[in-house]
């Protein structure tokens, strides 16, 4: 018996131990930031600066910051938030993720603060998608990143190839280089959004950026045409080879869609404009060899092909209705969006969601994006981020089984569009 | 000569196998000496040209010791927590008939079949209101609970087994039952008690679910989060990410060697006389 | 009741010994079963309000080819380990507690497996999978099997059966663990006994170490049964159950309704229903081997 008891007090001095709490001063304020920012994160050092710079000019506030690897993020955020307990400052990828928070009354409305300069700082459409209910919750801080398609142009110089303008032209690239032995594109989806955008591309440049709108609004469907032959053109593509084998079961997170492309078994590669700084860190003695180019028109569609896919600002910081100290908390997102973030930003490779950033780029590709970006007619956000939740996993999952030839393209718009039908209560 | 042609046959068998369970260490330190460019063109099997040591240095300057510290102070103390919670009641099941020891095997067998990622919100307010969140001990609940099942289920079953003999004249003498638990089956089951503390460990040191959404602050963070820190949102370091790997499995390997040794005495201290 | 007739009341007793491992199965396994199962009549995002479906979810449940589909791929997972991993966990327990040079150098390495965790583990196997530059497309191409290469874990067709293999790899040296601790616990004069009568090795590993370990491998098996009833690590990593759902399981189901789609209300009910699966299974399983796990 008594070993026992001194069992139980052993077990209690531990448990007090590691259960005891840290004491903090009384006026000191921390502010806990929760985002995506890991030590891998290309923007990172960005918004460590921010932080450093914020804290030198407001020496009694701390900014906790969390970085949690993206995936990770995802299921954390979600967790906390269900049970009530939020980040003072957390990150969405604005629209959707973020309107969910919103009318869950989640998320501090950011319109009082919004003054005419500091919403003059951004891009219109990167605003927008932070804006819910005509009020602004979320600033657009990482980067524009539209879908291109890069592209070696060495392997297209060797075989005399042109960069294709029209589909019927990149169908030719696509036997020119799967006659030599060479992947046409390099592809891991086994992630499911890297498909997804060839599926959105085609949508739009056959049925321009209304067929999406008007499935959305319900005046039209899922299962239209536009989305019925972009299905089809997939899987043409898919037949002729176009993609890696076993494109499904490789994994875009571990790189597996590069690897090819440097090691000369690809040409091709639609990706996001990241993917410019992913070929600088993993490949930096031929990113001489990288070029993009729009994807390619549609002669019979409707889409314009300077329309791009992709998303305005990437990622957007909100405070929540939970913070004690919301006035710190704004402030600090002042931080987050000022012209000395603008500057490391762009330093970084990335562009910047603010107004005015287009002088201060000199890389030669990245002056291209921003000039592409702000040439295009449409930029249509990525479908998992405009669509709610459970049609965005619709989406996402029928168009792999449509790369996997697992289903036909009406099999899989029909699915989409009575998964439709059961989200509108129709 | 059939002997010497049996014992070939043995050791050929027990070299291809140390090949395949062996392999993925080999995996991850020729790959932790690549630099990231070399990684992605030569084929990840190819020895290193470069062997760089930077991803050791940027690992361990990542904050890298002290999620290993707090790995093993959560760990440590967990398994501990299960061995004592759960040989005791492992006891209790097995050897005092207070009727329901049935129902109360039955009940501890339900817990294994509860699916983690369905307790996360239940076990991210539980710690709310308890106060300990983003507190290492927070975990500690979480992983004592997950693991006792198991526990209970091997260590009942050892105890089952052994003979009730060995009891009976102590219980004549009149001693307690907390002495014949500490003097006569404790020293019994410690091979179980072994198996129970290696096969929790392992579970537990790469046990990650609870850590990411029950702890917050960098400082709070253990080693299977730390992991991901080399990885970003369109893009992993892989080389970095593996050096990682190795560094966190090395610990583990070094104390299995140890505790082996511990296991064999402990086996052969518990062999059963009939 | 003073104290000494309360210390030797065997309920008071049973109480005090069970009492700790009470608390903490009350406080984090208890109390999440019945809430999910009080989600499951709700539909419910996890963030927002609640609303009531009654018993909506379950009959979407029942409907739902996909959860079907899982459940039967952790009944072939089942099935797959148990035939897998016992024979070679006995076999290499056998062979490593005979008197053999470096067994202990054996015994550590084997253990390798179980030690890693299951990023790394998916890791290694997602280059061995690669259809380019995998080892196992490698190794078929070098000896001129080309035929045979496949894209592992994109083909539907065998994906499940690619990720099966290293979860089969991951756990075989756990149970050998175990059952080297079973075999040092027979009694050596039973297979003396048995050499005398003149057994050979294959003999008395039939009817002396086979029968002996009994209970063991009844132990084994409820925890392989169980472990793949709610498997989800390796999958979740290497295929996050596709392509096409072709590997998804019931937990990497309800992770993905879960988290992922956010429909926490189905979610929940599918972890029920795991739940009931599993301890179903169990509890059948125990029955039929009931007289080896008490005695």
């Amino acid at each position: 018996m008594k070993n026992v008891s001194i069992l139980s007090l052993a077990l209690l001095m531990v448990f007090s131990l590691v259960f005891a709490g840290t004491v903090m001063a009384q006026d000191e304020v921390t502010l806990t930031l929760w985002d995506i920012r890991t030590a891998a994160d290309q923007a990172t050092p960005a918004v460590k600066d921010a932080i450093k710079r914020f804290e030198a000019d407001n020496p009694n506030v701390n900014i906790e910051h969390v970085p949690t690897q993206n995936d990770n993020y995802k299921t954390k955020l979600r967790t906390a938030m269900s049970a009530d307990n939020a980040p003072d400052l957390f990150m969405t990828w604005g629209s959707a993720s973020l309107e969910r928070y919103v009318d869950a009354g989640k998320v501090y409305s950011l319109q009082p603060h919004m003054t005419e300069d500091w919403r003059n700082n951004f891009m219109p459409a990167a605003m927008d998608l932070g804006i819910v209910d005509s009020e602004v919750y979320g600033v657009p801080v990482t980067n524009v990143s539209p879908a291109l398609v890069w592209y070696r142009e060495d392997l297209f110089e060797k075989h005399g190839l042109e960069v294709p303008a029209t589909y019927e032209e990149l169908v030719n690239v696509v036997n020119v280089f799967k006659e030599n032995g060479i992947t046409p594109f390099a592809l891991a989806n086994k992630n499911k959004w890297p498909g997804s955008m060839y599926f959105m591309y085609l949508v739009d440049r056959i049925g321009g950026p209304d067929a999406l709108q008007k499935a959305i609004s319900r005046e039209g469907a899922f299962n239209d045409q536009p989305f019925i032959e972009a299905g089809r053109r997939i899987q043409e593509l898919v037949k002729m080879g176009a993609f890696p084998r076993g494109v499904n079961g490789l994994d875009e997170n571990a790189s597996q869609s590069r690897t090819l492309l440097y090691t000369d078994r690809a040409a091709m590669y639609l990706m996001g404009s990241w993917a410019y700084s992913g070929f600088k860190n993993e490949a930096p003695d031929m990113v001489d060899q990288f070029n993009f180019f729009n994807f390619p028109e549609i002669k019979s569609g409707e889409g314009d092909p300077s329309n791009l896919v992709g998303t305005p600002g990437d990622n957007y910081y909100s405070v929540s209705t939970k913070a004690e100290n919301k006035e710190a908390a704004v402030e600090f997102l002042h931080y987050l969006t000022d012209s000395k973030m603008g500057e490391e930003l762009i330093a970084i490779g990335n562009i910047p969601p603010f107004r005015g950033v287009g002088e201060k780029i000199e890389d030669p590709i990245m002056k291209k994006i921003y000039n592409t970006s702000q040439k295009a007619n449409h930029i249509q956000l990525w479908y998992d981020q405009t669509l709610p939740l459970e049609l965005a996993q619709v989406h996402l999952n029928t168009t792999q089984a449509l790369f996997g030839l697992e289903m036909t393209p009406e099999e899989a718009a029909n699915k989409m569009e009575a998964a439709a039908k059961k989200y509108y209560g129709e | 000569m059939i002997n010497k042609l049996k014992q070939l046959v043995i050791y050929l068998f027990l070299l291809i196998w140390l090949v395949i369970t062996g392999y993925p260490l080999v995996f991850l330190v020729q790959n932790s000496f690549k630099i990231r460019m070399e990684f992605f063109r030569n084929p990840v099997w190819s020895l290193p040209e470069s062997f760089t040591l930077q991803n050791y240095i940027d690992v361990m300057e990542s904050g890298f010791y002290i999620y290993f510290i707090n790995s093993i102070i959560v760990c440590f103390i967990s398994v501990a927590i299960i061995i004592i919670v759960s040989a005791l009641a492992s006891y209790a099941i097995s050897r005092i008939d207070f009727k329901f020891n049935k129902l109360v095997y039955i009940l501890f067998l339900a817990g294994m079949m509860i699916p983690i990622h369905s307790t996360l919100i239940p076990i991210y307010k539980i710690t709310l209101s308890m106060g300990l969140y983003d507190k290492l001990s927070a975990l500690i609940g979480p992983y004592v609970a997950f693991s006792l099942p198991i526990s209970v289920f091997i260590l009942t079953g050892f105890i089952n087994d052994i003979p009730y003999e060995l009891e009976e004249a102590a219980i004549i003498d009149g001693a307690s039952r907390f002495r014949i638990f500490k003097d006569i089956i404790l020293p019994l089951v410690k091979p179980a008690i072994a198996t129970v503390a290696i096969y929790n460990l392992t579970l537990l040191w790469n046990q990650f679910a609870y850590a990411l959404v029950l702890t917050s602050s960098p400082s709070k963070r253990i080693l299977t989060l730390g992991l991901f820190e080399f990885q970003g949102q369109h893009g992993i370091n892989i080389p970095l990410t593996l050096t990682a790997l190795f560094l966190s499995v090395l610990p583990l390997i070094i104390l299995y060697v140890f505790l082996q040794e511990h296991i064999i005495k402990g086996m052969t201290a518990g062999a059963l006389k009939g | 009741m003073n104290k000494k007739e309360l210390m030797n009341n065997k309920y008071f007793i049973a109480a005090l010994f069970l009492l700790p491992a009470v608390l903490f199965s009350l406080v984090y396994l208890i109390i999440p079963i019945p809430l999910s199962a009080y989600y499951s009549f709700f539909k419910w995002d996890g963030i927002g309000a609640m609303k009531f479906l009654g018993l909506e979810n379950w009959a979407e449940l029942l409907n739902d080819p996909i959860f079907w589909s899982s459940m039967a791929n952790n009944f072939k997972l089942v099935a797959i380990s148990l035939v897998v991993q016992i024979p070679i966990a006995l076999f290499l327990a056998v062979l490593l507690t005979r008197k053999i040079k470096g067994a202990d150098f054996f015994k550590t390495i084997y253990f390798v497996p179980m030690l890693l965790s299951s990023i790394a583990v998916a890791f290694l196997w997602r280059y061995m999978y690669d259809p380019t530059f995998g080892l196992i497309n490698g190794v078929l191409n070098l000896v001129g099997l080309e035929q045979l290469t496949r894209s592992w874990l994109g083909n539907p067709d065998i994906a499940f059966y690619s990720v099966a293999a290293p979860i089969q790899w991951r756990f075989i040296p756990l149970y050998m663990i175990i059952f080297m601790a079973g075999i040092s616990n027979i009694p050596e004069q039973l297979y003396e006994a048995a050499e005398i009568d003149g057994a050979s090795n294959l003999q008395s590993f039939f009817f002396v170490t086979l029968p002996m370990l009994r209970s063991t491998v009844v132990n084994a098996s409820v925890l392989i049964i169980v472990g793949s009833l709610k498997y989800f690590a390796m999958i979740f990593a290497l295929t996050g159950g596709g392509p096409n759902h072709a590997s998804e399981l019931m937990a990497t189901y309800l992770y993905s309704k879960s988290f992922t789609e956010m429909n926490m209300g189905y979610g929940s009910t599918i972890s029920v229903a795991l739940f009931l699966v599993a301890l179903i299974v169990s509890v059948v399983f125990l029955r039929f081997s009931k007289k080896d796990v008490r005695n």
